[in-house]
């Protein structure tokens, strides 16, 4: 297994000599296809949800009962979750009953369907720390349509829709409402298509429409956000791959069988999975670099981490899993199992979206699309601390107990060897501050005189008195940097700070690096080596080798030939640093 | 490829959609796939409006094609289809698409007025049809290479079509082109002032003209006027006409009536209303080629507006002004590779044929010697094909504000690696966003920026744009560092820019 490609064929993957894939997809279209038939599992749950909170429960419970006798999946508590009957979204309920993802509630999480089921009470913190507000996921604007002012004037839409044309998602406004809109996108995309064509996108001034075509699922792009064509394309891959993780993609086969199929009711009161995902879409840079992150911790400590996991998947568990927030704690497959980056984002998003598991325990069926689009995999979910979360995924739809167990001896050996508050150690004091790259000697003179690149501002310039001490980031004007391991399928990022302190100027930066990572790929003749450029806002350098990627933003007054050496020395840092930031071989995975 | 023209206030009603197009190529396409083409392309300006009213689609990017539109006028469409075929060679910057697209425009509106204004003269449409297809089959004939219509592609990266290539001249010689200029002007009826381009083989020396009537009026001189596209049957005047003369009895063979000039033009290939059938129009075909010629006097003269017909105003050719919405008369004096375009205004004269005489003997009388002597002097200081070309550098150097454009001879330019060109192609690409969107934030405040790019066939690919000036880079066999490249700019900068891109 050389192969850390970041492309993984499911064809091939070892998974396969499991010998699970056929069984697996067989319990999916049954899933799918109950559904898809509009049995009673859907019409009991949509009309229970109308009553109170104890019709919610009953309701539940009936579901519960039928789904589980079925064999669909296994549940620990028989009690519904109630977040995920959203009044608004009327056939919500379909969707937990039939994927059969339980939790044991307690009072709380009902108390919300009280609230108008859009934005939910939880907090979703990974939005950025710094920020004074934390975002909260969940559906916006369910009043809006395609007639609403409000409603056209949003920076960027996401719509996934059937080849039929009927609505399965919009990011605003109510599906139902905008049957007449997704049919006109449907009418673009298959006009094209009867031209013997396919559609990629439309620009008009600031906007684009981008179109994917995913079997009988279309998904739409509405941005005038002015990121890249390919990075809103690689949006949609994600989305299209969040929806597999919740389905499959045995839902074409409904498809197949029905064209007019509904699949909303499939997808019903996962908007805050989509909505935190297309959050990520702002913020994380593991949505278009296609690498994970890990939590910084003592070598000794993910050792300690990765030692218990590997225990646990010699015992048949395909991944062992444990994240701190979107951040790897320590990871191990299965003999030659090896896990996609973009699976790992796709999951950490579902996890941490949905509340019910942070509630309990959790057992419940996912698709890695990546890892093998077709078939479901089980995962059992448990938060160890308030971020701090374990995932076991199997194939088997019957390891419940075992996993219990498994995470049982995890927990102790976590608690025993303080990996847990080194954890929450860590978590304080962040990761890289580029404040702290170690700078060498004949560097610090230029910089002790303050400051470089005032030397270089021409007597006279207004800029020359400029106040330079305020949030001026690291030497040589360095605001901020991420370094890619190419091998490792990992990244690292240096943390926010001043001058980039509010959540519009990491938006804005995320953006430019989003930009540059595109330039730098281009098709048609990337990957490039270097690039080096400057803007009114940035300087933003890039240095692609076989080994890793580096993107680094320095002021934009910064000086050419120190903002090089100053990357070697990033360069050179990270390297110092590997055993703390990355995850190191730790197991089969990914080499 | 295909290109069409369509009006979207025709033809709204069931049935009548034909009535819509105003031009299509190629003209045998059939009319349920001219509908087809418009029918997207309206679709899709109705569509793109929800989001952004102020500015329809502009671009459709499918698999194999390419849509690039153009609103040339108020609800008049220009769409052209260009098809991604397998070879890599289709690989295109929808602005240099779009490039031209504005370009055969702006030529049909200086010679015919605009589309909108001929519909209003003859609602019918058969006018505005027949002038647009006369005019746009001519301009598209200098695409063809054999049979093959060649469309700008990522190799002419170093190139901006629709601006002017400037020459550059000395002090002195500035001076005496400056009282050339002055004579020019005196020779023309006192009251009114007359307007001049002068050119030296296809380079400009001096304009009087607005940048838009300039840079439209060049394009035509280089195209049609210059000693080199008068010769331009034994001299193809560039590498990229090369092999189009093969390819005339092709195109001409495709026109209605190839014999004549101002013919009998009739539009019969799409005429669906019985009333027009049968009615032509004279249709003079200012892009026709081999049209003019220099004649014993040093004037250059054309049958393209007719000269039998009886009618003694329409033999020599008007242009519409832009700027002033004047309609003036074209005099083309040519003295080797001098070329002096004069412009006097219509409604200078009573008489219009008598007046250009007399102006034409002003002009030689008093302007002859100083003609002989301006060019004797740019000829002595003419540095050739490769005057402007930089050894080591491959650039292209474009004013926007000034619509001028400066690049690396063509044939130095084809010595650059594919890879490098595709690399600035798609930089090129990149850069024209950011200008839309820094026009769109903020038309007064043009955004500084600059991008150098180490590609992996290890060239440099250098983009600037600093107040409205850009400057487009390639350096192949360069050394890896990147400062290395900065210097290299700056030295060019400063010798070639007057240190606009230079970093101090």
């Amino acid at each position: 297994m050389s192969d850390s490609d970041s492309n993984p064929n499911p064809l091939e993957n070892p998974f396969k000599s499991l010998s699970l894939n056929e069984s697996q997809s067989i319990v999916a279209n049954e899933a799918v296809e109950r559904s898809a038939n509009g049995d009673s599992v859907n019409g009991i749950a949509s009309e229970e949800e109308e009553e109170n909170t104890v019709g919610l429960i009953r309701a539940a419970e009936a579901q519960v009962d039928e789904s589980s006798s079925s064999g669909v999946a296994w549940r620990e508590n028989s009690q519904y979750e109630a977040e995920d009957f959203a009044p608004s979204s009327p056939s919500s309920s379909g969707y937990a009953g039939e994927r059969g993802s339980s939790t044991g509630t307690s009072a709380g999480p009902i108390e919300e369907v009280g609230n108008d089921g859009i934005v939910r009470a939880d907090s979703f913190s990974n939005a950025g720390a710094e920020s004074a507000a934390p975002w909260v996921p969940g559906k916006r604007h369910l009043d809006e349509d395609d007639a609403s002012i409000s409603w056209r004037k949003r920076k960027k839409h996401f719509f996934v829709l059937s080849h039929s044309g009927k609505p399965i998602y919009s990011r605003y406004g109510d599906e139902h409402k905008l049957a007449g809109f997704s049919a006109t996108l449907q009418a673009i995309i298959s006009f094209v298509q009867n031209g013997g064509d396919r559609v990629k996108f439309v620009r008009a001034g600031k906007h684009q429409v981008i179109f994917l075509v995913k079997g009988p699922i279309y998904l739409v792009c509405i941005s005038c956000t002015e990121e890249p064509y390919e990075a809103l394309r690689g949006q949609l891959e994600l989305i299209y791959g969040q929806m597999l993780l919740i389905l499959t993609k045995s839902v074409n086969r409904c498809f197949e069988k029905n064209p007019k199929f509904d699949m909303t009711p499939l997808l019903g009161g996962t908007d805050a999975v989509f909505s935190s995902l297309i959050h990520s879409f702002s913020w994380n840079p593991a949505t278009f670099l296609h690498a994970y992150t890990c939590l910084p911790l003592a070598y000794s400590t993910r050792q300690a981490a990765g030692a218990i996991l590997q225990d646990v998947a010699d015992s048949g568990v395909l991944f062992a899993i444990l994240m701190c927030k979107h951040k790897v704690i320590s990871l191990v497959g299965a003999q030659k199992a090896s896990l996609h980056p973009d699976d790992m984002l796709l999951l950490a998003n579902f996890v941490l979206s949905s509340e019910s598991f942070r509630t309990s325990e959790s057992f419940s069926p996912i698709c890695l699309p990546r890892f093998n689009a077709m078939a479901f995999l089980y995962a059992y979910v448990h938060y160890l601390d308030v971020d701090t979360y374990l995932m076991l995924l199997t194939t088997s739809s019957d390891a419940f107990f075992h996993l219990k167990d498994c995470r049982t001896r995890i927990e102790v050996v976590l608690l025993k060897s303080n990996v847990l508050s080194e954890v929450q150690r860590s978590m304080l004091d962040g990761g890289l501050h580029v404040e702290d790259l170690p700078v060498d000697p004949s560097l610090r003179l230029g910089s002790a005189c303050p400051h470089l690149r005032q030397d270089r501002i021409a007597p006279g310039s207004p800029n020359r008195f400029r106040e330079v001490n305020v949030g001026i980031g690291g030497p040589s004007g360095l605001w901020h940097f991420i370094y890619r391991s190419i091998f490792l399928d990992q990244y690292v990022s240096s943390e926010f700070s001043a001058p980039l302190n509010s959540s519009n100027q990491q938006k804005r930066l995320y953006r430019a690096y989003q930009k540059l990572y595109a330039s730098m790929h281009d098709r048609g003749s990337g990957p490039h080596k270097t690039q080096f450029r400057r803007d009114e806002n940035y300087v933003l350098l890039c240095w692609i080798t076989q080994d890793f990627e580096l993107y680094a933003a320095f002021d934009p007054l910064a000086d050419k030939a120190l903002a090089i050496k100053t990357c070697n020395q990033v360069c050179q840092w990270v390297r110092d640093l590997e055993n703390e930031i990355f995850l190191l071989g730790a197991s089969p995975f990914s080499w | 490829m295909q290109l069409c023209i369509f009006d979207l206030r025709r033809g709204q009603h069931e049935g009548q959609e034909l009535d819509k197009i105003l031009f299509f190529f190629p003209a045998d396409c059939s009319f349920s796939m001219q509908l087809s083409v418009i029918g997207l392309s309206e679709g899709l300006i109705t569509f793109t409006r929800i989001f952004s009213p102020e500015a329809a689609c502009e671009v459709i990017e499918a698999e194999r094609h390419s849509h690039v539109f153009y609103q040339a006028e108020p609800d008049i469409w220009m769409v052209m289809v260009v098809e991604k075929n397998k070879e890599s060679e289709a690989v295109w910057r929808s602005a240099a698409v779009q490039g031209v697209l504005k370009e055969v425009h702006s030529l049909f509106t200086m010679f015919h007025g605009s589309v909108r204004a001929l519909l209003e003269k003859q609602p019918d449409g058969g006018l505005a049809r027949s002038h647009l297809y006369s005019f746009i089959m001519d301009y598209l004939n200098d695409f063809f290479v054999g049979k093959k219509l060649q469309l700008p592609s990522f190799r002419d990266c170093l190139r901006e079509r629709g601006t002017i290539q400037m020459l550059t001249i000395g002090r002195e010689a500035a001076i005496e082109v400056q009282s050339l200029v002055r004579v020019l002007e005196s020779s023309c009826s006192g009251n009114t002032p007359c307007n001049s381009l002068i050119l030296f083989q296809d380079l400009l020396v001096s304009t009087t003209l607005s940048p838009d009537d300039t840079a439209n009026l060049f394009t035509y001189a280089v195209l049609r006027l210059t000693p080199h596209a008068l010769s331009y049957n034994m001299n193809s005047w560039s590498y990229l006409r090369k092999g189009t003369a093969a390819s005339h009895a092709t195109v001409h063979s495709s026109l209605p009536n190839p014999g004549s000039t101002s013919e009998e033009f009739q539009y019969s290939s799409r005429d669906t209303s019985p009333g027009r059938q049968g009615s032509g129009y004279q249709v003079p075909r200012p892009l026709k080629r081999d049209k003019w010629s220099k004649g014993k006097d040093g004037f250059l003269v054309t049958d393209i507006w007719g000269s039998d017909a009886g009618c003694l105003n329409c033999a020599t050719p008007t242009v519409w002004l832009q700027q002033t919405g004047e309609c003036v008369y074209l005099s083309i004096y040519q003295h080797k590779n001098l070329t002096i375009i004069i412009l006097i205004p219509v409604s200078s004269f009573i008489n219009g044929e008598q007046g250009i005489s007399w102006v034409k003997q002003q002009l030689l009388q008093n302007a002859s010697l100083k003609i002989l002597k301006v060019e004797e002097r740019l000829s002595r200081g003419w540095g050739g094909e490769n005057a402007y070309h930089v050894s080591g550098y491959r650039y292209l150097l474009a004013d926007n504000d000034r619509n001028t454009s400066r690049a690396s001879p063509p044939g130095k330019v084809t010595t650059l690696a594919k890879k490098s060109l595709l690399a600035l192609g798609k930089l090129r690409e990149e850069v024209d966003l950011e200008k839309g969107r820094a026009k769109r934030d903020d038309p007064g405040h043009e955004k500084d920026l600059e991008v150098c790019i180490r590609a992996n066939n290890n060239a440099w690919i250098i983009a600037r744009s600093t107040r409205g000036k850009e400057l487009y880079m390639v350096l192949e066999k360069a050394n890896e560092t990147l400062l290395y490249a900065s210097d290299a700019v700056e030295q060019f900068s400063n010798r070639y820019c007057d240190g606009t891109f230079s970093i101090d």
